[in-house]
């Protein structure tokens, strides 16, 4: 069964490189994906918007070095807001190489670096919310 | 703009059209090579190869002007000497601002550094200099850039990350501890109007209290509209006009009291990065640059008294002749519109002088070493270009801040251009290239089309605030990517010449810990320790000078001294101009 995947992407916290994350978004568009992009917020802003707008996917851009801190501050909200078990996270920016072990540690499905391509991140988003859906 | 005012391209060509042309090659030769060349090609070449003449490099942020096979004097017919280049130092600067270039003074070779606290980037910055390093570059952490205190919670987890954290005085003393401000000129990287009206007045406090004489401080702001609202990712944004005004009252003020700062540094290189060709990056600034002085005309002022204060700063990537082209280009662009539109008298004000960093999204994660050699590629377009000072991206900063080792190496790609190579002896090397001097033409004249673009949309400020620079930047950037994808544009072990072989990791930068918890413990030392009443009414009077129109940078001066915090004033600013919706990029 095919489910047309509804994400929430945007910035985490005040990083004001947005580039990679608009480029997503447009990759998840043009795959048929719904998409709200939220710009920049916090952890706790991002979990209540997930789980207000009752989203399939949150996607969220680090590349200014808080990927660790409020990437794991985003699963806590997540967990505590009690959406995480049924909705995916992602997380893509510009890490040191042992960060992505330690961010999928963290709770997150996918982690992607400026390696990925398209292919590699639609086909991810797509098995891991069919995955993951109840 | 009103309708009637005239467009600098038409300003320009009015005046080019008067000029009487000496041409170098005389219409004989050109016959003759005309004839050689016309025989040589059906000789040489079959139908197809004549057909495919013209070929369009495509690389990461270029800008698709198609190149010849091979160029000759054909390719610049009515070339003039003294009207196209002129020696060094002289009208219209196509070959350099000083007539013996990097004999006389070398380019600044000014390496960006910032991390953790204030402490920890001034040791760094203490290394650089002890390493030859010739000026200083400081780029501040996302929250002082983005004007949130270190204990706000919009800074949680991003204190002293990818730059500095500074909240107040307190801190810009400890990042310039033990550094001669009155030898050594500093660039701070303050980047938009706002945080340059906040930070730039606490480095003045902090000069004043050391008892340095203004007249003695030299160095940089960044200071740039565009930056604020058309590059910036943000939470919160001030409206475009009172960010535009903030730009000016800077400028205004530095020019009137340091007179040896550079008060603006227009913008190309976050701007090109984003997502923009070579061309637009020139064209957006210098539509920026003409705003600014319009603005600052109309508030009284001479445009002597403020041009010779303007720089630039350029991105430097790819595609490699074309960057040396259009930096001469935009020197002689830069010129023209100084002479013919402003009238400006005073040399200074003719000079397009620039600092470059090299291009960092041109740098890969795959074989980081690589991006050694892309970054002098970058650096050798830039010194042949005749610019003034430089950054030389790290191989590392496609995964973090740069190591100290590799920080300490993009020194060394400088030093080495410098010391070993010889190529900084003779000015402008490629002055005179048949292939050199059609694309600076070329350029020169696809940078003025897309300032005469944006005029005609009605200048600079309206072009940002009706979204169509934002619009323009996101498909440039959505079809590089693309290009990227399949294979057009060619990036070496990415998506060409690609190995399974892993190469031995590289040593990444970890930042230090607990910056977070020792600037909350400062701020709170600080709000604890300072006169309260006066800091009230510091902030005060800058509320009241904002409403006012009134430049606000004696009083945010006035702020800086009684130790009011950064994210003080642009609570400030936010109450006092409102927010602003930026356009939708997505």
């Amino acid at each position: 069964m095919t489910i047309k995947i509804r994400a929430l992407l945007g910035k985490l916290g005040i990083d004001v490189h947005n580039r990679g994350i608009i480029t997503v978004a447009e990759m998840f568009r043009n795959a048929g994906m719904e998409v709200i992009y939220f710009g920049n917020a916090l952890p706790a802003q991002i979990a209540q918007t997930a789980l207000q707008e009752d989203v399939d996917l949150v996607g969220v851009s680090s590349l200014g070095g808080a990927h660790l801190t409020l990437g794991t501050a985003l699963i806590q909200e997540a967990r505590r807001l009690e959406i995480f078990d049924h909705t995916v996270f992602l997380i893509g920016g510009v890490f040191p190489p042992q960060d992505t072990l330690r961010l999928k540690e963290a709770g997150f499905d996918g982690v992607f670096t400026p390696e990925a391509t398209r292919s590699e991140i639609i086909a991810a988003a797509q098995e891991l919310v069919h995955a993951k859906k109840p | 703009m009103s309708a009637k005012q005239r467009t600098t391209r038409e300003i320009l060509q009015s005046q080019t059209l008067q000029a009487e042309r000496t041409p170098l090659y005389n219409p004989e030769a050109l016959e003759k090579i005309r004839a050689d060349f016309k025989s040589w090609t059906q000789e040489a070449f079959n139908a197809h190869a004549r057909e495919a003449w013209q070929q369009t490099p495509r690389t990461v942020l270029g800008s698709d002007t198609p190149r010849d096979l091979v160029y000759t004097p054909l390719s610049c017919p009515d070339f003039d000497y003294q009207k196209d280049l002129g020696n060094p130092g002289q009208e219209p600067y196509t070959r350099g601002i000083h007539p013996d270039m990097y004999r006389g003074r070398k380019f600044t070779m000014r390496q960006l550094t910032g991390f953790g606290s204030a402490e920890d980037t001034n040791r760094r910055m203490q290394f650089m200099l002890d390493h030859g390093a010739t000026g200083l570059n400081v780029l501040f952490d996302l929250p002082t850039i983005q004007m949130y205190d270190s204990d706000d919670p919009w800074a949680a987890g991003q204190v002293g990350m990818s730059g500095v954290a500074v909240d107040s005085i307190e801190d810009m003393d400890a990042l310039f501890k033990d550094i001669p401000l009155d030898r050594v000129s500093v660039s701070i990287v303050t980047h938009y109007p706002s945080n340059t009206a906040i930070l730039f007045p606490m480095f003045l406090a902090m000069a004043e209290e050391r008892g340095l004489s203004r007249d003695h401080l030299r160095g940089s702001v960044q200071n740039d509209t565009t930056l604020e609202q058309l590059i910036r990712s943000g939470a919160e944004y001030i409206p475009p006009e009172a960010c535009f005004r903030l730009q000016c009252d800077n400028i205004e003020f530095i020019r009137q009291q340091v007179p040896k700062w550079n008060s603006t540094t227009l913008n190309g290189y976050n701007l090109r990065e984003f997502g923009t060709s070579a061309v637009t990056e020139m064209a957006v600034a210098a539509a920026n640059a003409i705003a600014t002085l319009e603005e600052l005309i109309a508030r009284g002022h001479d445009v002597d008294a403020v041009a010779g204060r303007l720089t630039f700063f350029w991105s430097v990537s790819n595609d490699f002749f074309e960057e040396i082209a259009r930096l001469r280009a935009m020197r002689r662009l830069w010129h023209k519109i100084m002479k013919y539109r402003f009238q400006a008298k005073n040399k200074r004000s003719l000079w397009m002088r620039c600092h470059v960093q090299t291009s960092g999204v041109a740098l890969v994660q795959q074989e980081p070493l690589n991006n050694v050699i892309r970054s002098c590629l970058h650096s050798l377009a830039a010194i042949l270009g005749g610019t003034q000072s430089l950054h030389v991206d790290s191989y590392d900063e496609a995964y973090s801040v740069p190591t100290e080792e590799a920080a300490l190496l993009s020194l060394r790609t400088q030093q080495i251009i410098q010391e070993e190579s010889g190529i900084t002896d003779v000015v402008d090397p490629l002055g005179g290239s048949f292939y050199l001097e059609a694309l600076t033409a070329d350029l020169e004249d696809r940078i003025l089309n897309e300032l005469d673009k944006i005029e005609q949309r009605g200048g600079y400020v309206q072009a940002i605030g009706d979204g169509s620079l934002h619009r323009e930047i996101v498909d440039y950037f959505s079809k590089q990517h693309a290009d990227i994808e399949q294979g057009e544009i060619k990036i070496v072990a990415v998506n060409t010449h690609t190995s399974q072989v892993k190469p031995p990791p590289i040593n990444v930068f970890s930042y230090p810990e607990g910056v977070e918890a020792r600037q909350r413990t400062k701020l709170a030392e600080l709000r604890q320790n300072r006169d309260e009443r006066r800091v009230q009414a510091a902030l005060q009077n800058l509320k009241q000078a904002c409403g006012r129109s009134e430049n606000i940078l004696p009083f945010s001066l006035e702020c800086a001294r009684s130790r009011c915090t950064e994210g003080e004033l642009f609570a400030v600013f936010k109450e006092a101009f409102g927010l602003w919706n930026p356009p939708a990029l997505w």
